[in-house]
């Protein structure tokens, strides 16, 4: 069956190829999720990995400075804290005592350098009802008890 | 009051559907005549009651009728009477109308249309169809009531997200909506014909005009909803590889080669199992994709609260998958006799790679999609796929598919001969060989880029070289002049010279994507008056900043001139809007396009004590303005294709 054996051979480099793309794709874009107290918990080691960490801004930890466009604060998960470093300029949503979710890696002196806010909220927008944070906010579950 | 109405309507639609689902069943048991008529009135039934629920709801909407819990969510007194329609698709219960509305427009077209012809598979057309329908109509009646009461009635409403007040929700989510809900004509004739066992392809002509508006629809309700991205959300980028903006484009990716692979059925009755499978899972993946947009499963800007909604779709999925594959496995036996392929160089093999190419890029965004899914399901563990996995995996292959866009039109069939390739292929790919170096010699250094923009000429050259000989022989046979030479070609063959219209407009598209990912500048600052910043060739400087009362909100605007090369190009505004319903605001990015570049202003704050300090970020995105061109071209390139030209397409039903 030289036919067989051909459609066989194409598919089989077809799906290597494939394989090795999303393999390799994955290895730079996978991002890990983890709040405040996950972070805490690891000893705050410095890591090499790229992470996002959704928490709530801490009131009254900003310091911003817009001559250098930086970015000092606390993200909150209602259980521990962390402090995270940004450069730049953070999404219009981004504010104290809101959800937030900050990409990055940690840094040497424990500080969590962000490369990326963001402040999505939901479409249902309403101040919280009945005491739950809207549906699809970034606000870890954590938060919402603690309040 | 008349939410009652709409409500009573809703009902009486789904009685409808389920006497359309029923009675092709009869029709076929019984041999009587009646049960059809029963099924084609069925179907003008929801039309009509379908018709009447959407009309309550929007004038539930402009008539700010706040006792209906939708509208007074939804809109606002202060909200103008366009936001106040367009309210109508603003969240989960109102869209899904839309869905169903735009649906059963649909079915009740076609069912007319084909009023006199396809008397053996048309029942069963209209039983698809009512089976979506009853599905959506099950959701919209019991799980997510668009016309759900609420008590006491608020004295004003919530309004619609901020973000959501943009001339373009006029078009984006119809057009997209449209997009999917067309792509269930093409489906439902497939599925008619396996049940009839009518599989000789007649479904594929009959459907053929429907799949390309279906395509042009979601194409361009992409598009839209790039542009749209681009210049309300703020960021100066059009697409994010979102979840949400995943689904929207996936279901384009078979639908994109089944429109390719359907001319291979058509002119070598080859495919026949492959053409079934890519509409059953472009029609799933419309599915699917209102599933992740709707369930809230994945976080996302676009979606909506989560509700029962969310797992009723996913088993509607499954049976649609699990019902329409196994009726393609029970009619295996009548699908097995085709030919085979003659040669690896031929029409058909580049659009059998084409589609090989878009199935793997289809397969890819899907799994970076739910892989955050899977992860957490299986290992626990919350992970995100960010946009770098879906560019580095994407990109070859879109780059593979742009040299087929080149090769698949114009080589022969079957087997093409040196001399077929030699005629066809040398000059252009010589000719774009000769651009490439140019590029490299001028500016562009970077090997993708290159490759891109390389194989980019080569298809226009392909384009451009066939037709000049096609007019030549015009020339020589007719003596047609150019312009009335390329009249007689689009009129002779509709479907080929729009198609290649189509693709002169998705290299456009390309062309913009490419310049934008490769050589935009971002600058961020902050100014203080007549301060400046450089960026490109541009000079922005600070004018000042004014505060304005909106109907719906306090406005705050920047002043900056823009200086191009030295040249005064006047005054951007860009501004963040304050919403009081809103803790934080809104803000409204400006650009302004010239066809090799964009520059972007996004005001990002502004100090608050003296009012003399703003926060800008300025992007330069080099064209952009290309992808929307190329939307336009795209556009013209599919009326060529279904215009009506009966005597020219005598094939065409």
């Amino acid at each position: 069956m030289k036919k067989n054996r051909r459609f066989l051979i194409g598919a089989v480099i077809i799906l290597a190829a494939l394989s090795y793309m999303i393999y390799g794709g994955m290895q730079e874009a996978i991002v890990y999720f983890v709040t405040p107290s996950e972070l805490k918990a690891k000893d705050h080691a410095p890591t090499e990995k790229f992470l996002r960490m959704g928490g709530m801004v801490v009131k009254g930890s900003m310091k911003k400075d817009l001559a250098t466009l930086t970015y000092r604060f606390d993200l909150t998960d209602g259980g521990a804290t962390f402090p995270v470093f940004f450069k730049g300029v953070p999404p219009d949503l981004f504010t104290e005592g809101k959800g937030a979710v900050v990409e990055g890696r940690i840094g040497a002196d424990g500080v969590f350098k962000a490369t990326t806010i963001m402040a999505k909220h939901a479409e249902d927008y309403s101040p919280h009802a009945n005491g739950k944070p809207p549906a699809n906010s970034f606000v870890p579950a954590e938060e919402a008890r603690a309040k | 009051m008349i939410a009652t109405l709409g409500h009573i309507s809703i009902l009486l639609a789904l009685f409808a559907a389920l006497c359309g689902i029923v009675s092709p069943i009869l029709a076929a048991r019984s041999a009587q005549a009646r049960y059809l008529e029963i099924a084609r009135y069925a179907i003008f039934a929801q039309f009509i009651l379908v018709t009447l629920a959407a009309a309550t709801l929007i004038y539930g909407l402009v008539a700010t009728d706040f006792s209906i819990k939708y509208v007074a969510f939804n809109t606002t007194r202060a909200t103008p009477v366009y936001y106040r329609i367009t309210g109508l698709w603003g969240a989960l219960e109102g869209s899904l109308l839309l869905w169903e509305w735009i649906l059963i427009i649909f079915s009740g077209v076609t069912a007319w249309i084909y009023r006199e012809r396809h008397k053996e598979t048309l029942p069963w057309v209209i039983m698809i169809f009512s089976i979506v329908s009853a599905f959506f109509l099950v959701v919209l009646a019991f799980l997510s009531n668009p016309f759900e009461a609420i008590s006491p009635v608020p004295a004003d409403g919530r309004g619609l997200n901020p973000l959501l007040e943009d001339a373009n929700m006029m078009t984006h989510p119809p057009l997209l909506y449209t997009g999917f809900v067309g792509l269930t004509v093409p489906y439902a004739f497939a599925m008619a014909a396996l049940i009839t066992g009518k599989l000789d392809g007649a479904w594929i002509v009959s459907t053929r005009r429907w799949t390309i508006i279906a395509w042009f629809f979601l194409t361009a309700g992409n598009l839209v909803g790039a542009w749209w991205s681009y210049h309300v959300l703020g960021w100066g980028g059009y697409w994010a590889w979102d979840p949400v903006e995943n689904a929207a484009f996936m279901p384009w990716l078979p639908a994109t080669a089944f429109l390719h692979s359907i001319q291979v059925q058509e002119r070598r009755s080859m495919l026949k199992v492959w053409n079934l499978s890519l509409i059953i899972i472009a029609f799933s993946l419309t599915i699917f994709g209102t599933f992740l947009t709707r369930s809230g499963i994945i976080s996302s800007i676009h979606a909506f609260s989560s509700g029962p909604v969310g797992g009723f779709f996913l088993v509607f999925l499954a049976v649609i998958l699990l019902a329409s594959f196994g009726l393609l496995a029970y009619r295996a036996d009548m699908l097995k006799e085709q030919p085979e392929l003659d040669s690896m160089v031929s029409r058909e093999s580049a659009f059998l790679l084409n589609n090989i190419v878009l199935v793997s890029a289809l397969f890819t965004i899907f799994l970076g999609t739910i892989f955050p899914l899977i992860s957490e399901a299986v290992a626990g563990v919350q992970v995100s796929v960010g946009a770098p996995y879906f560019n580095s995996v994407t990109v070859p292959l879109f780059l593979l598919l742009v040299f087929l866009m080149g090769v698949g039109p114009m080589i022969a069939w079957r087997r093409a001969s040196w001399d077929n390739l030699r005629r066809n292929f040398l000059w252009p790919a010589l000719g774009s060989l000769v651009f490439g170096l140019a590029l490299f010699v001028w500016k562009v250094k970077e090997f993708l880029p290159l490759l891109g923009f390389t194989l980019l000429a080569f298809v226009v050259l392909t384009i451009v070289y066939d037709t000049a000989l096609a007019l030549r022989a015009r020339k020589r046979i007719a003596g047609e002049g150019i312009i009335r030479g390329i009249i007689t070609l689009a009129r002779r063959n509709q479907r080929r010279y729009g198609g290649l219209i189509v693709h002169l407009g998705v290299v456009l598209i390309i062309l913009g994507i490419a310049g934008s990912m490769t050589y935009s500048l971002e600058k961020e600052a902050t100014l203080a008056l007549k301060q400046e910043l450089q960026i490109g060739n541009y000079r922005i400087l600070f004018e000042g900043l004014k505060g304005s009362r909106q109907p719906t909100h306090f406005r705050v605007e920047g002043a900056f001139r823009v200086f191009h090369n030295g040249n005064d190009d006047g005054i951007l505004t860009p501004a963040l809007k304050f919403f009081p319903t809103q803790q934080s605001p809104i803000g409204r990015a400006v650009h302004q396009s010239s066809l090799s570049e964009d520059i972007y202003l996004i005001l990002s704050g502004f100090s608050e004590v003296d009012r003399n300090q703003a926060t800008l970020k300025a992007l330069v995105r080099p064209l952009v303005i290309w992808m929307w061109i190329g939307g336009f071209v795209i556009a013209f390139g599919t009326l060529i294709c279904i215009w009506p030209m009966k005597k020219t397409e005598p094939s065409e039903t």
